[in-house]
């Protein structure tokens, strides 16, 4: 074996030994690209896989929204109606509390009047009521009078009667005595003389007038129970005066006395007198007929 | 196998097994390289020689 070719054969051994662990430090370093092709495929197909789903879901999205932009365009139309029926309510509803405040204004200023009435009711009751404890003082003052009158009387009737009764009797034995006196005197031709009163003539009294009916008549107007007042239909214009006396009658039943207490041009009001609470069936109403005789 | 011994004042040479065993050596490297890279292709790319 030539020289030339034991160097030959040493250099193909180190040319190969270098190019060997060459070759071998390449691929064990090289890069496993089928692997990353794979990881990059799976990739591409899970992005694939995930756009596919998002885009179902942007339509659906889509669909959804649309669907939900018709319920709120007919939720936003159906508002908007009731948004104008509310208006008309809320225009309605301030009239209607404008009309209420207003007739809460009026209520308030009738009260007020009713309070002040009411208060000059109760000075005229009071005073009413004065009058007639005065007046019922009065009567029973009159009326113990009365009784003590009346008993006299009586006694004065009895005294009366027995003195007729001796009178009469005195009559009798006078008349008697005349006729024996008369008998006695025609025996001598004399007639007894004309007797003459012992007492004088009275004088002839002079009937005083007869009394005048005022003979007014009108009408109940309004009628409070709980006062026991009433107003009737005529005032001073028609000749009313205070104090004065009108029977209530309804028909021809008798209702009670209205005894006026206070007097306008046109009407006037009294409390009633002589009712008879216990027949609420004949209590005095409006319309009926008052008159200062029955 | 054993080097030839030379006859005196000559100079001594490595016997021709040697440099067959540098071959050897050098077939054995190349195979094993060869066996390597077949080995890495097979394994990474699931064959040798095809392109999928």
């Amino acid at each position: 074996m030539s020289t030339l070719t034991k160097v030959l054969i040493v250099l193909l051994t180190l040319a190969s030994i270098f190019l060997c662990g060459i070759v071998v430090t390449y691929v064990a370093n090289a890069d496993n690209y089928k692997q990353k092709y794979d990881k990059l495929f799976d990739g591409y197909q899970s992005a694939k896989e995930n756009e596919d789903n998002a885009t179902t879901r942007l339509n659906n999205t889509i669909e959804e929204k649309n669907r939900d932009t018709e319920k709120l365009k007919e939720q936003i139309a159906s508002l908007e109606g009731q948004i104008d029926k509310l208006k008309g309510d809320l225009a309605n509803a301030e009239r209607e509390r404008d009309d209420a405040n207003r007739k809460v204004n009026n209520w308030a200023a009738i009260v007020m009047d009713f309070s002040k009435t009411i208060e000059n009711n109760e000075k005229l009751v009071k005073d009413a009521l004065t009058e007639r404890d005065l007046k019922e003082a009065a009567l029973i003052k009159m009326d113990k009078e009365l009784k003590d009158t009346t008993a006299a009387l009586m006694e004065n009737m009895a005294i009366v009667k027995q003195l007729q009764d001796e009178s009469k009797r005195l009559l009798e034995e006078k008349t008697e005595l005349q006729n024996k006196l008369d008998l006695y005197l025609r025996q001598y031709g004399k007639a007894i003389a004309e007797p003459m009163p012992v007492t004088p003539e009275q004088e002839v009294v002079t009937l005083a007038p007869p009394p005048k009916d005022i003979d007014l008549s009108g009408s109940i107007t309004e009628v409070d129970m709980k006062s026991l007042l009433a107003e009737i239909s005529i005032g001073e214009a028609d000749g009313v005066r205070e104090g004065m006396r009108f029977h209530l009658t309804r028909g021809d039943t008798f209702i009670c006395d209205v005894v006026i207490l206070d007097v306008w041009p046109e009407k006037a009001v009294g409390w009633l007198d002589l009712l008879q609470e216990e027949q609420p069936q004949v209590q005095p109403q409006v319309n009926d007929r008052v008159s200062t005789n029955l | 196998m054993s080097p030839v011994v030379q006859s005196r004042g000559k100079k001594i040479t490595a016997a021709d097994n040697l440099y067959t065993v540098i071959l050897a050596v050098a077939f054995l490297v190349v195979l094993a390289t060869a066996v390597f890279v077949a080995y890495q292709c097979y394994t990474q790319y699931d064959t040798i020689f095809k392109i999928q």
